[in-house]
């Protein structure tokens, strides 16, 4: 919301400077998000008097001026326009000026031609949005004046985000309130003029079906009108407050939203067919608003209608057939309190926001309902003419005059805010409005109408921090509980120490994405509100965002990547929605930079797997990969489940070449993926001795079936080697020249070691003897010479 | 000459050639050979000494004399070369061995961490040395979590301005993206009091939050870490230590901050807090847009609504809850410019942040 500093400055007189001003507005809750300057904005614009206008000789849209700013020399200057004449009276940006835009006037050539300056619309000097000529300044303009200082602009402007607990503050008498009340200042309210009523004047039946969402209503006529346009101090107002100027009536009654916070409605009452019914939508009733749109309502939405219409929707917007025109004389005239929620959730509904509905959103006062009624009817009258009839009113008004009272405890207060609130403050809150007593250690609180929003001890709270100032206010810890050793999630951590860099990806991803490593789409959680296609579908799995980020990355020069993510993923199942906790990695491409001393090599299954064991090893655990050849988007036979124990764990394997194709990665791409959540917990090492008397390794060679799993023949070694085996491991794989086709070799490294004394050649002997019969007759092994 | 005197100049022989040969033996292997050859068991000297046994008993003492005598010498002669060649054989070695130490090193991989990892990692561990548990909650959260829990009714106009994903052909009540970490003050506040914990509780709560806001300044999905502490007597004041402790904990320095009135449906009172611009050092510049602060996150007492919400008389407790905004503070710590990067994911990016 906008607002100027001279508009506030109406309620008390306030004299410190507009930055001081905001402060003061930032401290009582109030953000300013800018303050802007207008009239400084314009500084060096002058009023220019236009002596005589010449073609340019060398561009035919040119033209050359020749320009009194009341200075020794009229100024030469270049101008494009065309909607001016000699004679008119323009803006002139003289040499130097800073432009609202940015534009730095400089003297310049154009075409050969030199120009001292530029004549400005009003887009170029920040009054309009757009603007199709220059701005043609009335006759008794004075000339070599500032503009800025002619047209009266205004000195400060405050652009203010009002929370929405803060409906009072949408206004200038709001938000002065609060200033004055804080500085001390008296208030200066407006007197208001008694109205001469015309008591014969029919302003026809009013019925109200809605007490509920609607439980005051105010409604007059207005005959006779001849509406002209707001007078310009009033448009410059609304121009500063970012209100365009509509018509006069509607310029008026912006101008008293603004000004007081009450949203009020003019129908012009010659379009309006009949009684006024303030009422719930019928289901599927069409209603044809003033923003053009054509709407379908919803039983219970809250309208104003005439006979036949829907004249508007209450608080939000009226009907293009009803709308004030300037060639409106009659006008209906309506000021009302609608129900917070009720609006909110029409709004809504229909993703409309007004300047009204935003302040009925947040609750008016009731008490100004009648009271804007009366200054709208006679800013109307001073301005166009006319008269008014007598106001009708529905509901009961007193009831909603009525403050509400509540009692809190002093003591509370104070520990709430950990500071003392003494009595001295309390007159600053009833400079705000409120009615307030102590007594033993009790507050009594009346609350004035204007602040819905307090209602309790703890909404007292905040209003003394507020005055107290949250500066004021001392820090202090408190009293906290006994350490407790933290248990950290060191997942990423250890794979990072590995080498893997940690990415961070969306958790949202296309419907294509989601499809490639997971199939049950009934599983999918989606988006009813997506930012896009891209972004629509929970993830079920990292690799999509793993994948992209691989591409990210090779398409501006990396030779590979080692990519580590932690996330969630997401599923619905039987009407439950399930996160689990994944750490997934992606291997491709240069696993080394070239070096001195090695060259570089691509990365490949046993690196991923091998990061994979590192990584559980680092948690006590010892994994087996049993090849699994039906996981999607992963290659049959380089993919591998991993279990420990009997729970699986993840994947580890190849991504599908062409999958991999799609996302530009040309090297072959390896991911794995563990779920978290069901991981093992690590086993607290235990103590063993270590050993008293030397191992033995003993090798062996044999040739077996190419298809062999080098994990079923080092799981069969352990029965026949028996309790010597201290462990025993692949040493050499060999499938090359020398071995026949379909076979392949592989070489045993066992360690042997006797607990209780030092092994005998015999004892070896004889594992050896037992390792060479088991391999022949569970895989019909060669031992090889 | 007399057989004896023929003994002591073939010894004397002995002694000139064996000292000549050893100085000339150019390394320890040679010396050795030498030693063998005269010293040894079948070595000249030994050969000499067989002359002894046929000479009269009376000269072989005079001659066994002599005999020791050189056999001392050469003994000694060849500690002396050996001492020499070693400390020659020393350097050769030592030369032959030499690098060009100014090749680079055999490196392993090195990782780095997320700089929002990281963030999420220092902000929790200041906490935790606090005493405040870790907690978590799921992302795919429910309205009243998100919402009616904290004292956002449906109508509420700060729904709206929380930009919320929903998810489509949902069974029963309306399922969303948590817009922010505050439904975990009401699952956890609700677990622990199931478990009979006693208060006070202090909490802290890091995890993705979403919301439906996409450009320069705006990501879809950021990390928020919550923070609340309820018992008897908490008070604003406690609130503002606990901020103060942790901001200059993040920071690594004192950090002046400022709590401004603001409003939050869940806290009362609110507060925005700001930390003085950690790039112009609060004089004013364009990232604090002249204003010297930078706002870092919303703050207040938990609102009695939501102590309700949970079963918490709030005329016996109060709390404080925050929330912080982890993308923002990493931001700030490292000066990064661009909230984009960090789901960029370029690992030149990340491994420069990376620690
Ligand atoms: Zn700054």
């Amino acid at each position: 919301m906008k607002l100027s500093y001279s508009w506030i400055q109406e309620y008390a007189d306030f004299k410190v400077s507009a930055t001081q001003l905001s402060d003061d507005l930032v401290r009582l809750g109030h953000e300013v998000e800018s303050v802007d300057l207008p009239r400084e904005a314009v500084k060096g614009v002058r009023v220019g008097q236009i002596l005589s206008m010449i073609p340019h000789p060398n561009a035919d849209k040119l033209k050359l001026l020749s320009i009194d700013i009341n200075e020794a020399e009229p100024l030469a200057i270049v101008c494009g326009a065309n909607n001016m004449g000699e004679g008119d009276k323009i803006p002139v940006a003289t040499v130097g000026t800073l432009l609202p835009h940015g534009l730095k006037i400089k003297k310049g050539k154009i075409r050969g031609e030199v120009s001292f300056g530029m004549c400005c619309s009003e887009e170029e000097l920040g009054l309009a949005e757009e603007a199709l000529g220059l701005l043609i300044l009335p006759p008794d303009a004075p000339v070599g004046a500032e503009v800025g200082e002619y047209l009266q602009l205004e000195e400060a402007v405050f652009d203010l985000s009002i929370t929405p607990n803060r409906g009072d503050c949408m206004s200038a008498r709001g938000l002065a309130r609060d200033l004055a009340a804080d500085a001390g200042l008296s208030w200066l309210e407006p007197e208001l003029k008694s109205l001469d009523e015309d008591a014969n004047m029919a302003v026809g039946s009013i019925a109200c079906e809605a007490e509920d969402d609607c439980p005051l209503y105010m409604a007059r006529r207005i005959e006779g009108l001849q509406v002209d346009e707001a007078p310009s101090w009033m448009k410059q107002r609304l121009l500063a407050a970012g209100q365009r100027s509509v018509n006069g009536v509607v310029d008026v009654l912006n101008y008293i939203m603004l000004d007081m916070g009450q949203p009020m409605h003019a129908f012009d009452a010659d379009t309006f067919k009949g009684d006024v019914c303030v009422r719930g939508a019928k289901e599927g009733e069409d209603f044809a608003a003033l923003d053009g749109r054509v709407l379908k309502l919803h039983a219970g939405d809250l309208v104003i209608a005439d006979a036949g219409k829907v004249a508007a929707l209450a608080g939000i917007m009226g009907s293009e057939a009803t709308a004030v025109s300037e060639e409106t004389t009659n006008i209906l005239l309506e000021s009302a309190y609608f129900r917070p929620a009720s609006i909110s959730t029409t709004r809504r509904q229909y993703g409309m926001v007004s300047e009204a509905s935003m302040r009925f959103e947040r609750a008016v006062d009731p008490a100004m309902v009648a009271v804007a009624m009366q200054r709208a009817t006679t800013l109307l009258l001073a301005c166009f003419g006319g008269s008014a009839s007598v106001v009708k009113v529905l509901g009961d008004v007193d009831v909603w005059l009525k403050p509400r009272e509540f009692t809190c405890d002093i003591a509370r207060l104070e520990s709430r805010l950990g500071v003392a609130i003494p009595a001295p403050l309390d007159d600053v809150l009833r400079r705000m409005g409120f009615d307030l007593a102590r007594n033993e250690g009790q507050l009594h609180v009346s609350v004035p109408t204007h602040r819905p929003d307090v209602s309790m001890a703890e909404d007292m709270s905040e209003e003394y921090a507020r005055v107290i100032g949250f500066d004021a206010i001392p820090a202090e810890l408190p009293e906290l509980p006994t350490i407790q050793p933290m248990q950290k999630d060191t997942s990423v951590q250890d794979a990072v120490r590995q080498g893997f860099v940690q990415i961070i990806s969306y958790a949202f991803i296309s419907r294509q994405e989601q499809r490639l490593f997971s199939s049950q789409d009934e599983q999918d959680i989606v988006l009813e509100n997506p930012i896009s296609d891209a972004m629509c579908v929970m993830r079920r799995s990292l690799f999509p965002g793993l994948l992209n980020t691989a591409k990210y990355n090779l398409n501006r020069q990396q030779a590979g990547v080692s990519l580590v993510e932690q996330g969630r993923i997401y599923s619905k199942r039987e009407r439950c929605y399930h996160e689990d906790n994944i750490l997934a990695w992606l291997m491709t491409g240069e696993l080394l930079t070239p070096h001195w001393y090695a060259p570089s090599r691509d990365a490949d299954f046993y690196d991923m797997k091998g990061a994979v064991e590192t990584w559980l090893s680092a948690r006590g655990l010892v994994a087996r990969f049993i090849t699994d050849d039906d996981v999607m988007g992963l290659q049959a036979g380089q993919t591998a489940k991993v279990l420990v124990g009997k729970t699986v764990l993840g994947h580890v394997g190849k991504v599908d070449g062409d999958l991999a194709a799609s996302f530009d990665l040309d090297k072959a791409v390896f991911v794995a993926s563990l779920n978290l959540d069901i991981l093992p917990k690590a086993k607290t090492a235990k103590f063993v001795a270590l050993a008293e008397f030397p191992a033995v390794e003993r090798d062996l060679v044999f040739l077996f079936d190419h298809k062999t799993h080098a994990d079923d023949v080092l799981q069969a070694v352990r029965k026949p080697a028996g309790s010597l085996l201290m462990g025993v491991y692949i040493f050499d794989r060999y499938d090359g020249q020398g071995v026949p086709e379909d076979q392949v070799s592989l070489g045993l490294r066992m360690s042997l070691q006797h607990p209780k004394r030092t092994l005998t050649q015999e004892d070896s002997d004889q594992v050896m003897q037992a390792v060479i019969e088991t391999m022949q007759a569970r895989f019909g092994a060669v031992l090889r010479g | 000459m007399s057989k004896l005197g023929a003994l002591k100049v073939e010894l004397h022989t002995l002694q000139e050639k064996a000292l000549a040969e050893f100085s000339k033996a150019e390394n320890l292997n040679a010396l050795q050979v030498l030693r063998v050859a005269y010293l040894g068991k079948k070595g000249a000297l030994t050969d000499v000494l067989k002359g002894v046994g046929k000479l009269p008993a009376a000269e072989r003492p005079v001659i066994g004399k002599e005999v020791n005598a050189v056999k001392t010498a050469l003994a000694e002669a060849l500690r002396a070369c050996e001492g020499k060649l070693s400390v020659l054989e020393r350097q050769r070695r030592i030369e032959s061995e030499r690098l060009d130490v100014s090749l680079s090193g055999r490196q392993s991989a090195r990782g780095s961490l997320h700089p929002v990892q990281q963030g999420l990692d220092e902000i929790t561990a200041i906490f935790s040395q606090m005493g405040f548990e870790i907690a978590q909650g799921p992302e795919v959260e429910d309205e009243f979590h998100n919402f009616d829990a904290l004292n956002i009714p449906p109508e509420h106009p700060a729904r709206a301005m929380h930009d919320t994903f929903f998810v489509k052909d949902t069974d029963d009540a309306a399922m969303l993206l948590r817009t922010h970490t505050s439904p975990v003050q009401i699952r956890t506040m609700k677990r622990l009091l199931e478990e009979e914990h006693a208060l006070p509780l202090a909490v802290v709560a890091p995890g993705r939050v979403y919301r439906c806001d996409y450009d320069v300044t705006h990501s879809p999905m950021f990390h928020q870490v919550e923070v609340f502490k309820v018992g008897e007597d908490i008070s604003l004041a406690h609130l503002k230590g606990v901020l103060q402790h942790f901001l200059s904990a993040y920071f690594e320095k004192d950090v002046s901050l400022r709590l401004r009135p603001h409003y939050f449906p869940f806290t009362e009172p609110s507060a925005e807090v700001d930390v003085a611009c950690v790039f112009c050092v609060g004089k004013g510049c364009r990232i604090c847009k002249g204003s010297g602060w930078l706002e870092v996150l919303g703050s207040g007492m938990v609102h009695p609504n939501v102590l309700k919400s949970v079963g918490i008389d709030s005329t016996v407790y109060s709390g404080f809850a925050f929330g912080l905004g982890v993308e923002r503070l990493v931001m700030l710590k490292h000066s990064i410019p661009d909230l984009r990067l960090f789901f960029e994911n370029d690992v030149r990016f990340l491994r420069r942040m990376g620690a």
